[in-house]
């Protein structure tokens, strides 16, 4: 069945306005174990959500399959789910942008490579992680990914968008083991040019992540001044930016309320979203259909702007920030690709700089162990003691503990190391003045 | 639903090449969601889930694949593609299939499907009304939900077996926002079952478990910073089996175990926790948020008792990883839906009673952590390193519960824990939670009695222990 037809069919329910978000997707996934291919997947996904505005009330309603009887299904639920609704918020189905920047985030020549030569290097990243060093004891598996998705927004009023974009990653596991000390480390590599491929690199970082670990034990417990890593800057940022959702702002639960135009981090802190950026996560197009454009979030420390959706957008008077994200049926707002503007510093400089501290390398358990409203922390972390200027031994079982807002105060230097990570962020080093670590 | 003779052409073009076994997962799922917030419903949505998953194996290669294309012609073409990876010779042959006879714990008595949204909402604003009753300030926002859910699945594999079940979920949740000029706190609570609506009412009580999400919400906001460093700690009953769930739940399912990757492979038959402690996974507690009758590959639900009195004797076992282990599955492999290529996971996983009182172990207790309101946590099952963090907290000062701190996480290595649990009460009870993992987010219960370790590093701000 044609998209179009649900239009008419929705239409001769008596819903004038309705949209369908539309997402389809091809995913191969291999991994290895022991030289074996142990897991082989090839996946041809597909899910629509429906929604219909009826007395300005919005319905929506998702499914996976695409046929008349669905199409019925979903004007049915989005009937019934409008009915009860009872939230006032201006609701829109947006007639779209004046324009779209045109960018490319589909590299066709990814399906040319041949299976076999993507599984060649799946081999080749195993063995190197197993070479690099004797005490690899085992690699938990290597892994090679690949997605591609078209993404189509079209309504009743005529608008019709589509982004197709892909990607792939390496990715490995490798468990180092000495004296029944046991650490494991993950690393990936993502893009969507098969030039950029370089295993070695990887299998380095994978290898020595894990071994550049052992013989650790716990620092004792105090206040320390600390190196982040731009893993943990990109993780701690992600949660501290979800304050910048209007929603939450609106709704009283937002760290970031009443704090627009003032400044709430270091003055070395500027945090930018930059959809339009050559990167795999680049959109022209948010979830809503509006044209994406790059802004500050964070300006030297001061809060520029909340990220908006029309409705959010709307209620604040500003129109919307084209952040618009679908969660399942719920429209929400997140950044694009979150940048954290870096410095000068190598990372070397911010060890010397900090002289006798600690380097915080990792954090996990960031859905137990962090509170996005009220910004507390306490993580499971490892790290590197500091010591004279210079990368120590390793840490075992310890936390950091803080608050986003104080941490970001905090912030004393900004390091020129950036990293990219899959949850489309961007981020160097930094040098935080004081943090909790719990230890001995 | 695809019929008895799709599913054997299906199955037999899969095996062509060589696979030593194949199997169907078709699945036909729909769901509904509500939310209320600050008293007027917000969100109401609706959602349905069809497809089908095609795994095949042979020896320890598993090749998956998953269509929404349920034709005869979109099936034979996913079951042709995915029989590429191997290249052999027919081994089996299905010729007809059998149904298993499995027990039905779970019946649906009255579906979802029959209760009306505007009964849904009357539920909620139920417990939204009692949170209002508080006329606290301090409370800024509530957020009242329920999700039911609806599955059906059928499963066809090269055993020769097949089998059919439908099932039902229902959750309700509140999540209350608290703040003051300090800051903010949440409270969260969200009872779920396996059971028709009524059990929220006959068995849950709404209003009381409203009331507890904004109460949390408002005692934390008092509460100091939890102090950091090694310390005993008592973990409440219930959520508290969230401990075990990370920190030995995990790394007892056949995923890790089968390959070496666990920290606890290769020690079945060892003492690997104190005396007192004895766990159990359970699929078959009627009616629970983590049951199920029969697993995603046909092996009926059990109950598995892993370790006895200290000692590890089993496994979560799913059939593929039982290759490697020379073990059957034990009927703990599942998925979140037909996208998920299914695995070992847990069900219901708890800490059976002990002989203390829980008064008794907080009485025992001169200085330390009483935690009691949990967030979750995560684990490597393969170091054993795990964490999760706490909601509700308070110090224990001369075996009384004193004052409520905030921010505690506790992390540590799994063996050793289990090893330095000293006091197990006598108030087992259980939770729900979702579980996160290779075959996607499922159900699951976490419990356990109140408990005490002697020793754990709690992460925290407030600075040592006094």
């Amino acid at each position: 069945m044609k998209y179009e037809k649900f239009f008419e069919l929705a239409k001769a329910q008596g819903i004038e306005n309705t949209e369908l978000f539309i997402r389809k997707s091809y995913s191969l996934s291999v991994s290895l174990f022991h030289g074996e291919v142990d897991n082989y997947s090839s996946d041809n996904g597909f899910s629509v959500i429906a929604r219909g505005l009826i007395n300005g009330k919005f319905g929506a309603a998702s499914c996976d399959v695409w046929d008349e009887e669905k199409a019925n299904y979903l004007i049915d639920a989005i009937v019934k789910n409008a009915k009860v609704i009872e939230n006032n918020d201006p609701q829109f189905i947006f007639e779209g942008s004046p324009k779209y920047k045109k960018i490319n985030t589909f590299n066709k020549d990814l399906a040319k490579i041949s299976l076999d030569v993507k599984l060649a290097k799946l081999h080749e990243l195993e063995e190197k992680i197993k070479a690099y060093d004797p005490r690899i004891h085992e690699i938990e598996g290597v892994f090679y990914d690949e997605i591609s998705e078209d993404v189509i927004l079209m309504n009743s009023k005529g608008l019709k968008l589509s982004q197709k974009s892909n990607y792939y990653a390496y990715a490995g596991a490798a468990v180092a083991k000495l004296d029944g000390q046991v650490k494991t480390n993950m690393d990936l590599l993502l893009d969507n040019n098969f030039d950029k491929v370089n295993i070695d690199e990887l299998a380095k970082k994978i290898a020595q992540g894990a071994v550049e670990q052992l013989s650790g034990e716990p620092c004792e417990s105090g206040n320390y001044q600390a190196v982040l890593s731009p893993n943990v800057v990109s993780s701690l940022l992600r949660a501290y930016i979800a304050s910048a959702d209007a929603e939450e702002v609106q709704k009283n639960s937002s760290l970031f309320k009443d704090k627009l135009g003032q400044k709430i981090a270091s003055s070395k802190v500027t945090v930018e979203d930059r959809p339009l950026d050559k990167t795999i996560f680049a959109k022209s197009f948010d979830d809503e259909g509006v044209a994406t454009y790059n802004k500050d979030i964070i300006k030297n420390g001061t809060l520029e702007t909340y990220l908006y959706n029309l409705t959010t957008g709307a209620k604040d008077g500003v129109g919307s920030t084209a952040n618009a994200v679908r969660y399942g049926s719920k429209i929400g707002t997140a950044p694009t690709f979150l940048v954290f503007k870096p410095g000068k510093h190598t990372q070397e400089e911010l060890f010397k700089t900090v002289n006798n501290g600690v380097y915080i390398t990792e954090v996990s358990g960031l859905h137990a162990g962090l509170n996005p409203q009220s910004g507390n922390f306490s993580l499971q972390s490892s790290g590197f003691l500091i010591k004279d200027g210079k990368k120590d031994r390793p840490l075992d079982i310890i936390t950091i503990s803080g608050n986003l807002l104080k941490l970001f105060q905090d912030i004393t230097m900004v390091g020129n190391d950036v990293k990219v990570f899959l949850s489309a962020t961007s981020c160097p080093s930094v040098i935080i003045k004081k943090i909790a670590v719990s230890g001995k | 639903m695809i019929s008895k003779n799709l599913a054997i052409l299906v199955l037999n073009e899969a095996l062509s090449t060589g696979a030593d076994y194949a199997e169907i997962f078709f699945e036909d799922s729909h769901s509904q969601g509500i939310t209320v917030e600050n008293g007027k419903v917000e969100t109401s949505t609706s959602s349905s889930m069809c497809g089908v998953g095609l795994r095949l194996l042979l020896k320890n290669q598993c090749v998956y694949g998953y269509t929404n294309d349920l034709s005869k012609k979109g099936l034979l073409a996913l079951a042709s593609s995915l029989k590429k990876s191997f290249n052999g010779t027919q081994l089996i042959t299905v010729t007809d299939l059998e149904v298993i006879k499995a027990p039905n714990r779970n019946p649906i008595i009255r579906s979802y499907d029959d209760v009306s949204r505007e009964e849904i909402i009357a539920l909620v604003k139920e417990g939204i009304d009692e949170i209002n009753s508080l006329k606290d300030p301090r409370i800024v926002r509530t957020i009242g939900s329920f999700g039911a859910n609806h599955r059906f699945v059928a499963v066809f594999n090269s055993k020769g077996k097949w089998f059919k079940r439908a099932s039902e979920f229902g959750r309700l949740a509140y999540m209350v926002v608290c703040a003051d000029e300090k800051g903010f706190e949440t409270g969260f609570e969200g009872p779920g079952c396996q059971q028709d609506i009524s059990y929220f009412g006959n068995v849950v009580n709404v209003r009381k478990t409203a009331r507890k999400a904004a109460e949390t919400a408002l005692k934390m906001l008092t509460a100091k910073e939890c102090p950091s460093g090694k310390m005993p700690v008592v973990i409440g009953n219930g959520w508290g089996g969230v401990l075990f769930h990370e920190s030995c739940g995990h790394p007892l399912e056949a995923s890790a175990i089968s390959k070496g990757l666990s920290c606890f492979a290769g020690k079945e038959g060892e003492m690997i926790a104190s005396k007192l402690v004895s766990a159990v996974d359970d699929s078959t507690m009627p009616q629970a948020w983590g049951s199920i009758d029969i697993d995603d590959e046909g092996n009926l639900g059990e109950k598995r008792v892993l370790i006895q009195n200290g000692k590890l004797v089993n496994f979560m076992i799913d059939d593929f990883n039982g290759r490697r282990m020379n073990r059957e599955g034990n009927g703990a492999c599942r998925r979140q839906n037909y996208r998920y290529c299914p695995t070992s996971r847990m069900s219901n996983t708890y800490i059976c009673n002990g002989k203390s009182t829980p008064e008794e172990i907080i009485a025992a207790t001169k200085l330390g952590l009483y935690a009691v309101g949990f967030n979750g946590g995560s684990v490597d099952p393969t170091t054993g390193e795990f964490n999760f963090g706490c909601s509700e907290a308070y110090i224990i000062r001369d075996g009384k519960i004193a004052e409520p701190v905030k921010g505690a996480t506790l992390i540590g290595k799994g063996e050793e824990i289990l090893k330095n649990i000293d006091m197990v009460a006598n108030d087992l009870d259980v939770g729900q939670g979702m579980c996160g993992a290779a075959s996607g987010s499922i159900r699951t219960n976490v419990g356990q009695p109140t408990l005490r370790i002697k020793e754990i590093t709690v992460g925290g701000r407030g600075g040592e222990l006094k």
